[in-house]
């Protein structure tokens, strides 16, 4: 099947990678249903961990938790959130501070938290396409 | 279904695409999920697996301090988002490096490379049984157990456990196999899973016995030999 053809099936956010979602998934979007339930559960304590972190000034347990956080992103297809994840883990590395990192962190913190919306309303709207195939 | 595997994994989407992929392929069987290192870790203590499939950073310790601990040596295929650990992966010997996420096709090439059936007896097996000592292959290398250090042997399916004071060695074999080959005035088989160090047990009561706190079942068939075999006045 054609992605043309696939995406005649359900039309993805412009944000989201279909082909990279085709590659992982075929066109199974039942189970891309359940892989977006299951990362959107897991978003916001994930999020948490990553503010905590900040707010505890610790940039090893930031950058652990930007690093746990960066593939549930791919496994949506929201590659640039990812390489978003992997540009503030670089900087963790270079910078030592949380102090030095305030306005990246804030820049990842809105990138994270609009991914997190669009893979929400994704969520419900494969939902609402999976239960009007069957 | 003839690969048996554990995930230990904190992203529970990458574990719950990892358990598709492994149904997909019908023939990795999933015998648990973990989401940091001492928990698996403990269940490799108990349980012996073909594969893991390992993250590498998680909370606590890392994947490579899990491989750092095991007594055997699994195949590992180490699932994680930083190439950067490519380095430290060929060094475990890890079969294969799953960059997150994958494809489903990526994830069949390493399986691909997990070279099954597993390692023959004659691989992983007693290679020397001395009168004081016996040396077994584990984790890749000879080693050199004492009679005197052995506390028992465990059966574990296809594999057995040699249980130390202070370590246990898990390789592919069989008590059927090592009861032929020990050293009969240290050991003997006291039930059809254990054979133990006569010279270790701490005190025996009804059907079990006890070795370093450790209880050992003694079966109806093995009891008899057990009694004579113990200086009772």
């Amino acid at each position: 099947m054609s992605n043309q053809a696939l995406s005649n099936q359900f039309i993805f956010n412009e944000e989201i990678d279909k082909d990279y979602i085709y590659s992982l998934y075929a066109d199974d979007f039942v189970y891309v249903e359940e892989m977006f339930t299951t990362t959107s559960q897991y978003l916001d304590p994930d999020i948490e961990s990553i503010q905590l972190a900040y707010a505890a000034g610790n940039t090893a347990d930031l950058k652990r938790a930007v690093h746990k956080i960066k593939p549930a992103f791919g496994f949506a297809g929201m590659l640039t959130v990812q390489t978003a994840c992997k540009n503030f883990e670089d900087l963790c590395q270079e910078l030592t501070s949380t102090e030095a990192l305030c306005k990246e962190y804030k820049n990842l913190i809105t990138i994270l938290n609009e991914g997190k919306n669009i893979i929400e309303t994704e969520r419900k709207r494969l939902k609402e396409f999976n239960a009007n195939q069957l | 279904m003839n690969i048996s595997c554990i995930i230990v994994e904190d992203l529970q989407v990458a574990a719950d695409y990892l358990a598709k992929c492994c149904e997909k392929s019908g023939q990795v069987k999933i015998q648990g999920h973990f989401t940091n290192v001492p928990d698996a870790l403990q269940y490799l203590n108990e349980n012996t697996v073909d594969l893991l499939f390992l993250d590498v950073e998680m909370p606590g310790a890392t994947g490579f301090d899990l491989l750092d601990q095991l007594a055997y040596s699994p195949k590992v295929i180490l699932t994680t988002s930083k190439p950067e650990y490519a380095f430290d992966a060929f060094e475990h010997n890890v079969t294969d490096f799953l960059k997150k996420p994958f494809t489903y096709q990526r994830f069949i090439d390493a399986l691909k490379k997990v070279s099954l059936p597993l390692p023959s007896e004659k691989d992983n097996m007693i290679t020397e049984t001395g009168i004081d000592h016996i040396f077994i292959k584990a984790d890749g290398k000879l080693i050199r157990l004492n009679n005197i250090d052995i506390l028992y042997i465990e059966s574990m399916g296809d594999y057995v456990k040699f249980v130390t004071s202070d370590k246990k060695f898990v390789t592919h074999n069989t008590l059927k196999n090592l009861e032929e080959k020990i050293n009969k005035t240290d050991f003997m088989k006291v039930h059809r899973s254990y054979i133990i160090n006569i010279h270790k047990i701490s005190n025996l009561r009804e059907n079990d016995l006890f070795i370093s706190g450790k209880e050992i079942p003694i079966s109806k068939a093995h009891k008899q030999d057990v009694l004579k075999r113990l200086n009772i006045i």
